[in-house]
């Protein structure tokens, strides 16, 4: 039996469990999780085994069949595409589903007939999400993508009574809708470009293609990705995404809508690497990104809203080492842009490892204390030792120290961009602004550790330790997915030692195939791995002098003079969503009133202008008709001499 | 034989001079003795077609013509007869009912 033969049903298991739920699960209770988590579970393991087989034997696996035909020359197919990077997406998307939706079932426990509506819609998303990484052409993807979307839309706004929250929804869907579009735009060029949307014929063609027109396609595709991945300057959706449930924030932000628009870009790489001047501006989109999401998180007040922050810095590595990839590529460095390429995509799956088990973790907190508010907590080390510990690796992986997960692939993002700034001096400046995001990563990480775990119970804690229903720790369904994920966010690195490595396995175009030994000494012979190493463990230390010892006052520093406008600045998110409205309401709001005064009074013009003028020449010529008999009949004898005079005329009666 | 030019002349003149009469006066009875004369111009005609083509379905025609046109005379003064009785008048200048 070949199991890829199979692989299609990976995204129908959890749709089948979404339509069970959606239908039958009414009444069911606490039943529908068990449904959600097996539907979900069953793809995971199908999806593990299918990506065993891929990254096993190195095979690439496609069907295809015709779904619409629009004319000889234009077709939509619908089928699978099954390659390395399918492969590593369907283990970080099922595997990471699967443990939030066994978190959820503890979450959401309290949310009574929520409930329902809640599994139903992670199933749905879940199952979203993988076709979208199972399909074998732009179109495809497409329709898979605004489907994450509208599974956003319903979560993010899953409390839809909260006013914050049905506003944050409505601005998630709008704000990626912004992306779609020009995701839509991109594929119109490529459709009428080329005439396929299948990836593998899309990649064959880019050689005879027209390389400006494919230029405008990758930069419109990549615009998709912006939207979706929440990259500068459509980012600001990704922090108001906070309002929904912290489960649905940890899917959201590990395992699927992000990861969607990292997706596109990692399927459009040969495309983008056709031209430079699109790849440069991947590359700096994502430095730019992942420098001023770092600065936002520094002073960000909620928890929730450092990770967000969080990660859409960590998106923006990703962006970056894709972007220097298709640049190294484009300017000839084969073999370098491969290892970039296989750098952003490994800086995604270890971040959604630790960026997953940081999310449900401070849901672990959220669900202890019932704030959000970092202030409000501290202490809560004593309460919650697994939370601490697993949380505690999480952050200096995520912080960048070796051996943990994100060591390797930041690092190996941030030594693939420095060698890009050989081609492109851009990339050194994009290298500088890496090295210091590493250094506020670290920071801001243990800001929110320290603040959470350590020092003095706050208002918060002693309020939740002394009149909360629990005085414990969070229930085991939540504690299990906890530990696991943190163990990964441990250990993931380590694929860099597994086989073939990790960028003998996710790789495009050759494999570049490392023993230990040799990958060890390039890590660790080049001086740039010591720079951001020094970056992170300065950035932990100043978090622990300020926000645990004390020694350093947070408060004072930004109390006075440009600090605090900085403060107050960062605190206002750089005023982006009040540019947001400003655009919103200026823009497109006032634009509408434009057409609306087009209309009234242009369209509707020219209809009542015609209807005004018969209607006015209808009141001279009623004027005729007399009511003399003998004036018609006048008419008549004039008008028939006219007639007989014409024709003597021009000759008929002649 | 008198030439067929001729009586065409004559009837063109007949005609006019019927249809001046319904155009200009102002008498209901009046245009309708103006319609008759159009209405025998016309039947002069046929006669002096027939005459001159040597056929006799024109003449048949003119005895038609001239039976319709009784039968039509009869019908208009119903009507005017009517029309003086409700109205007192049978000046066509204050009869517009077909009016706007």
């Amino acid at each position: 039996m070949d199991i890829l033969e199979y692989a299609w049903l990976i995204p129908v298991l959890p749709l089948l469990a979404f339509v069970f739920i959606a239908f039958l699960g009414k009444k069911l209770g606490d039943l529908n999780g068990y449904i959600a988590v097996g539907g979900v579970g069953a793809g995971m393991v199908l999806a593990l085994w299918t990506a065993y087989e891929l990254l096993t034997t190195g095979r690439i696996y496609s069907t295809s069949q015709t779904w619409v035909v629009l004319s000889n020359e234009y077709t939509l197919e619908m089928g699978v595409y099954l390659d390395n990077v399918a492969a590593m997406m369907l283990i970080v998307v099922s595997f990471i589903a699967f443990l939030v939706v066994v978190y959820s079932t503890a979450y959401i426990h309290d949310q009574g007939p929520r409930r329902h509506r809640y599994f139903t819609e992670i199933c749905l998303f879940v199952g979203v999400m993988l076709g979208l990484v199972l399909a074998n052409n732009f179109f495809q993807m497409f329709v898979f993508w605004e489907l994450v979307g509208v599974c956003s839309y319903l979560l993010i706004g899953f409390w839809y009574e909260r006013p914050a929250a049905a506003r944050a929804a409505k601005k998630a869907f709008l704000v990626t809708r912004v992306g779609d579009v020009m995701f839509m735009i991109g594929l119109f060029i490529l459709f009428t470009e080329l005439r396929t949307f299948n990836y593998v014929d899309v990649w064959a063609a880019l050689d005879t293609a027209d390389p400006t027109m494919m230029a405008f396609a990758a930069f419109f595709l990549f615009g998709g990705a912006i939207g979706k991945s929440a990259q500068f300057p459509l980012h600001d959706w990704l922090p108001d995404a906070m309002e929904g449930p912290t489960t649905v924030s940890a899917l959201i932000h590990a395992a699927t809508m992000v990861n969607a628009g990292v997706y596109l870009v990692a399927r459009s790489f040969p495309i983008i690497a056709t031209s430079a001047e699109v790849a440069l501006f991947v590359g700096a989109i994502g430095g730019i990104t992942a420098f001023i999401a770092a600065t936002m998180a520094l002073c960000a007040p909620k928890i929730k809203g450092v990770l967000a922050y969080s990660t859409v810095s960590q998106l923006g590595y990703m962006i970056l080492g894709l972007g220097a990839g298709a640049f190294l590529w484009h300017h000839g460095h084969h073999a370098a842009g491969s290892i970039a390429f296989g750098a952003g995509l490994f800086h995604l799956m270890n971040h959604a490892f630790f960026k997953g088990q940081l999310f449900l973790g401070a849901g672990a907190v959220i669900h202890y204390v019932h704030t959000e508010d970092l202030a409000k907590m501290g202490g809560l080390g004593k309460y919650m030792k697994v939370t601490m510990i697993t949380m505690l690796i999480s952050c200096i992986s995520i912080a960048g120290i070796p051996p943990l997960s994100g060591f390797w692939s930041k690092d190996e993002v941030l030594a693939m961009t420095f060698e890009a700034g050989d081609a492109g001096l851009t990339f050194m400046v994009l290298w500088v602004l890496g090295v210091l995001t590493a250094f506020m990563t670290a920071f801001y990480m243990f800001r929110m550790w320290f603040m959470v775990f350590g020092g003095k119970p706050n208002e918060g804690t002693v309020h939740a330790t002394e009149h909360g229903h629990h005085k414990h720790e969070a229930p085991i369904a939540m504690l299990i997915p906890l530990v696991i994920l943190a163990s990964l966010a441990f250990a993931s690195g380590f694929s860099l030692f597994i086989g073939d490595g990790f960028f003998g396995a996710i790789y495009y175009g050759d494999a570049h195939v490392l023993t230990i030994g040799e990958k060890l000494e390039e890590v660790f012979t080049s001086p740039l791995t010591y720079i951001s190493i020094v970056a992170a463990v300065a950035g932990i230390l100043l978090a622990y002098f300020s926000f645990y010892k004390s020694k350093i006052s947070a408060e004072k520093v930004v109390s006075k003079g440009f600090p605090k406008a900085m403060h107050q600045l960062l605190l206002d998110r750089y005023k982006f969503p009040q540019a947001y409205d400003k655009i919103g309401y200026v823009g497109v709001y006032g634009f509408s009133l434009l057409l609306d005064k087009f209309d009234r009074y242009v369209i509707d013009g020219i209809v009542n202008g015609i209807a005004a003028f018969l209607m006015a020449m209808g009141g001279v010529t009623r004027k005729l008709q007399n009511g003399f008999v003998q004036s018609y009949a006048t008419l008549l004898v004039i008008g028939v001499s006219v007639i007989v005079i014409l024709l003597y005329v021009v000759g008929v009666l002649r | 034989m008198i030439p067929l030019e001729f009586v065409l002349i004559i009837t063109s003149v007949l005609f006019v001079i019927g249809a001046a009469g319904v155009l200009l006066k102002k008498n209901a009875i009046q245009i309708l003795m103006c319609i008759e004369i159009m209405l025998n111009a016309a039947i002069i005609n046929l006669v002096a077609f027939s005459t001159y083509f040597g056929d006799g379905t024109g003449q048949g025609f003119a005895l038609f013509a001239i039976g319709i046109a009784a039968a039509e005379v009869t019908i208009a003064l119903a009507i005017l007869l009517n029309l003086n009785k409700l109205r007192k008048t049978v000046d066509v200048d204050d009869i517009n009912l077909l009016r706007w």
